[in-house]
């Protein structure tokens, strides 16, 4: 009976390394065919949305401390070591898919200067009336609370400072604009102004202080009121924003959500991130950190998704909230080592031009100025990893970003801010055009710049952005195309006939193209440029389709 | 249990070790984003935040919104008793008022016992008070005799002293300070501790007013300022200019006298803030020639804040005269300032003498480590006009 049991087991365990042996081969012979399947474009490319396809219901709230955030990202560098990475999250037309993340506006469609002045101000503003404290502020520099208005929609409320009315709600108000019309998602915000008389404290509502929540007192309330800036009249001028339903915390500029399924592409290799790099400096958005991100759980058919919130954008232009921009912000991080050593050992002899960098005086406005802004030098409060890894073409694609606005949808947004002095709604838009220019000038001359590939009839079509703007002046010796036929599974090129050359933005389709050749591609370069990044070719992939040549990549 | 191949999930687990998820041929770009998505979905997790990111989350709210209960507690017990430890309690009512008691002890064997209420405990209200009875004993404290020619040498005192004060606080605007204060303060003194001789081998009541005695005092103080600096702690601009009038009335007929104190502090920025020039003149005057004050509660210099070059009451007489100067230079805005001082001043038994000849003076050099509201470590080297240099390692702005 026991050899029985013996030769029982011998038999089993020979059937397991054959089972084995069997599924090596099977493997084998997979990723064979995965290597020869793996092609460049596939069906849906270019794809216009990244999908989220896994329910994330279970993720839980994901608190990301101040201190800790600020110290890891000055002191360390978080997220991917590897420099030079090519943004993640980018379909093949080198553009990014809209997202839980990202949704395209200006630039991509025709955004209307009503669309922008509305942004994401899709319901009612708040009802007039009382209002009803619900939870005190224990976050953040700005005073305000949690509160209820008549209709029972609950808004955080923020004031202006007690020593700087108008700028902080200005601020907020504009930048959340400027911000919905560049693809973030966006709290619903309004500007409104608040009576104490109509602001009373719900009987339930609580405060965190001192390592606990407590019963929030009207003596809290009126605490917050004193510590902001009232008007002539007694009221206080406010920014609220509705509150988002299904709050999970925040997320990081590097690395994913480890709770959420489909938080699958690094955060520092989402171009969307990078390209704060650039918004930031056009807008001076210093204060990017964890703690001024939301994430909330949304409904997205059955499933449930994360949506990722740019929540706190009010750290924009020249004003913080409590005070104007100290003079280092935009300019150095909060911790630098070469500049901090040369101050050290040079008795402070060591000045930065910020340090004699003049401002137009205007207190609704603050430190905020585009004569000696230079967007490649600009820096936030510190180092976030995203902004790190953002390289020319990341740039490139946010500045084409920054230069859709054209005067009247910046100047339509600053309106928004409801500043009481004209001259600094002016200056404010003023300066916004200045640096946006600055920013359109830098960035479309460290890359080869031509965007809005098309086919059109039997040409390829584009636009050199910086030329169309005046930026720049057209190539001398025009564009010069390379065509080839492509080969999706094996990424073999074989040129057709010789480069051609043409004076236009434009390039024509080879004359005939074997029927079996379902891919071509043109690389096309600026001969005789104003910039030498112009040289290097832009590669466009075009697809054969039932209707002709259709495109589907780009890659700069 | 035997495995066989029977067991179809076996042989199902094997197949999921052996082909790597990603590996399954995707069609579409969607599918291949789909199968990422579904992976980490068998792998997702909670967020954890990591032991570093725990202790500066607990450090942030301690100093934001410090937690009731027991707290590590530093600072200074008495002039020239070095660093001091120890434990505290505390708790927040609704009002911000902070109940507190502590007790501390020094490397020099100094001790303190403190029981106290603070309204609002931040100090930013418009009105507020502070009440504190406490006990605290100070057995080695320096005297080196009176005037500016340096007696027969350093001796040491011991002193104990009783407590109770109440003090009322109004800011009827932001820059405004209004301050009156009304306490009992016990003293005892014996023959000093440490490797100094004590007090009464080198010195008579002559030559150490008030040698031998115990005076205890009624002490009212009134006191107005404009204050315009960041705070008191640390500030690179504003100013601080004002004056307290103190009334120590011995409950024993023995001493008693008026003190005045007047102070101005001047930070001036320069080239948006790379620089600073800070600024101090102080006089500490008794109001009355014929007032008697005991040794101990005469006006002083000599300190790690005051004629930084000379020890912890190094100078003491009826009337005393400081100024001070640094030129500070600002490696970082958020954390580091760089100072070069100079300080001079003068103490006199006549107040005619308190002018701006003959004054001592050191100079130093120094770096201030700090948040934005309060300087967290000092550490300073000045050197008096003839001696050695002298390490100041000290919380707290100089001025």
């Amino acid at each position: 009976m026991a050899s029985n049991m013996i030769q029982r087991r011998v038999k089993h365990a020979l059937a397991v390394v054959a089972a084995i042996v069997a599924v090596q081969v099977v493997r084998s012979d997979v990723s064979g065919v995965l290597q020869a399947q793996r092609v460049k474009f596939f069906s849906d490319d270019p794809l216009t949305r990244e999908p989220d396809t896994q329910d994330a219901s279970k993720v839980q709230v994901m608190e990301i401390g101040l201190s800790s955030d600020l110290l890891l990202n000055l002191f360390t560098k978080l997220g991917d070591p590897s420099t030079n990475v090519k943004a993640r999250n980018i379909n093949t037309i080198d553009e990014v898919p809209d997202s839980s993340w990202f949704n395209n506006r200006i630039y991509s469609r025709d955004l209307t200067v009503d669309e922008l002045t509305r942004g994401a101000n899709a319901s009612e503003p708040p009802a007039s009336g009382r209002w009803t404290v619900i939870r005190g502020k224990s976050t953040g520099a700005a005073t305000g609370f949690t509160a209820r208005d008549e209709k029972g929609q609950v808004w955080f409320v923020s004031f202006d400072g007690r020593d700087i009315p108008v700028a902080p709600t200005a601020a907020a108000m504009v930048a959340t604009k400027l911000f919905w019309a560049l693809g973030y998602n966006q709290v619903e915000t309004h500007l409104t102004t608040m009576v104490p008389e109509n602001v009373v404290v719900d009987p339930q509502a609580t405060l965190r202080a001192h390592g606990k929540r407590r019963t929030l007192t009207t003596d809290d309330v009126e605490d917050v009121f004193k510590r902001s800036a009232a008007s002539a009249d007694g009221s206080y001028r406010a920014i609220v924003g509705r509150a988002v339903p299904g709050y999970v915390g925040h997320f990081r500029y590097f690395g994913t959500r480890p709770d959420d399924p489909n938080d699958v592409v690094d955060h520092e290799h989402r171009r969307e991130l990078r390209a704060l790099k650039v918004f930031g400096a056009w807008t001076n958005l210093v204060d990017m950190k964890a703690g001024n991100t939301l994430d909330a759980l949304e409904k997205n058919g059955s499933l449930s998704v994360v949506k990722h919130y740019l929540q706190d954008v009010g750290s924009t232009f020249g004003t913080g909230a409590n005070a104007p921009r100290e003079d280092d912000e935009g300019h150095e991080y909060l911790y630098q080592g070469a500049p901090l050593a040369k101050r050290l050992f040079t008795f402070g002899l060591f000045v930065r031009p910020w340090q004699k960098m003049d401002y137009v005086e205007n207190a609704e406005i603050g430190k905020f100025e585009g004569t000696e802004f230079e967007p490649e030098d600009w820096k936030p409060r510190v180092p976030v990893a995203a902004l790190r890894h953002a390289r020319a073409d990341d740039n490139f694609w946010a500045a084409l970003r920054v230069m859709a606005f054209t005067d009247d949808h910046i100047r339509a947004a600053v309106k928004t801010g409801g500043y009481t002095d004209p001259a600094a709604e002016k200056l404010l838009a003023d300066i916004l055009i200045q640096r946006r220019d600055k920013i359109g000038k830098t960035y479309l001359s460290r890359i080869n710049p031509l965007t809005r590939f098309a086919v059109s009839g039997d040409a390829v079509t584009f636009e050199n952005p910086a030329v169309k703007a005046g930026y720049a002046t057209a190539p001398k010796g025009g564009y010069e195309a390379t065509w080839a036929t492509f080969n999706n599974g094996t990424g073999e090129a074989s040129p057709i006939g010789s480069p051609i050359t043409s004076a236009d933005e434009r390039v024509q389709l080879p004359a005939s193209v074997p029927g079996s050749e379902q891919f071509v591609k043109v690389s096309i370069r600026a001969v005789d440029p104003p910039h030498a990044p112009w040289s290097t070719p832009v590669n466009v992939y075009l697809r054969r389709a039932a209707d002709g040549w259709q495109l589907v990549g780009v890659e700069r | 249990m035997a495995l066989t191949m029977r067991s179809p999930s076996i042989l199902a687990l094997a197949l999921c070790l052996i082909v790597p998820a990603g590996a399954v041929a995707q069609e579409t770009r969607a599918e291949e984003i789909a199968a990422k998505q579904k992976a980490k979905a068998a792998a997702a997790t909670p967020y954890q935040p990591n032991a570093f990111e725990r202790v500066m989350g607990r450090l942030e709210e301690g100093f934001v919104s410090p937690p009731n209960g027991w707290y590590p507690a530093f600072g200074s017990i008495y002039p020239g008793g070095g660093l001091s430890l120890g434990v505290g309690y505390r708790h927040f009512d609704r009002r911000e008022a902070i109940w507190d008691v502590h007790g501390l002890y020094s490397i020099k064997g100094y001790k303190l016992l403190e029981f106290g209420t603070i309204s609002p405990w931040d100090g930013r209200g418009r009105f507020g008070y502070d009440a504190k009875v406490g006990w605290l004993d100070a057995p080695q404290v320096a005297y080196y005799g009176l005037g500016m020619g340096g007696g027969p040498g350093r001796a040491n005192y011991h002193l104990s002293q009783t407590y109770a004060s109440f003090a009322a606080l109004m800011r009827p605007t932001p820059w405004t300070r209004l301050r009156g204060e009304i306490g009992y303060d016990g003293f005892d003194t014996q023959e000093g501790r440490g490797r100094a001789p004590s007090i009464e081998t080198l010195y008579n009541p002559l030559t150490a007013p008030g040698l031998g005695s115990s005076p205890s005092f009624i002490r009212t103080e009134a006191g107005a300022a404009i204050d315009w600096r960041t705070s008191p702690s640390y500030s690179a601009k504003g100013g601080f200019y004002g004056v307290t009038l103190a009334n120590y009335s011995d409950t024993g007929d023995d001493f008693g006298f008026k003190r005045l104190d007047a102070e101005l502090i001047q930070h001036v920025p320069l080239l948006r803030g790379n620089w600073v020039i800070s600024l101090r003149g102080r006089m500490q005057t008794i109001l009355d020639d014929n007032d008697v004050v005991p040794y101990f509660l005469l006006p002083q210099l000599g300190s790690g804040s005051t004629l930084r070059g000379y020890p912890t009451g190094f100078f003491r007489d009826r009337h005393s005269l400081l100024t001070s100067a640094e030129f500070r230079w600002i490696p970082n805005r958020l954390a580091l300032d760089m100072a070069i001082f100079y300080d001079a001043g003068k103490v006199t038994r006549d107040r005619s003498d308190l002018d701006f000849s003959e004054l001592e003076s050191s100079w130093g050099f120094g770096a201030r480590f700090h948040a934005p509201r309060s300087t967290i470590l000092r550490i300073e080297a000045a050197r008096p006009k003839t001696g050695k240099f002298r390490l100041i390692v000290a919380t707290g702005a100089a001025f």
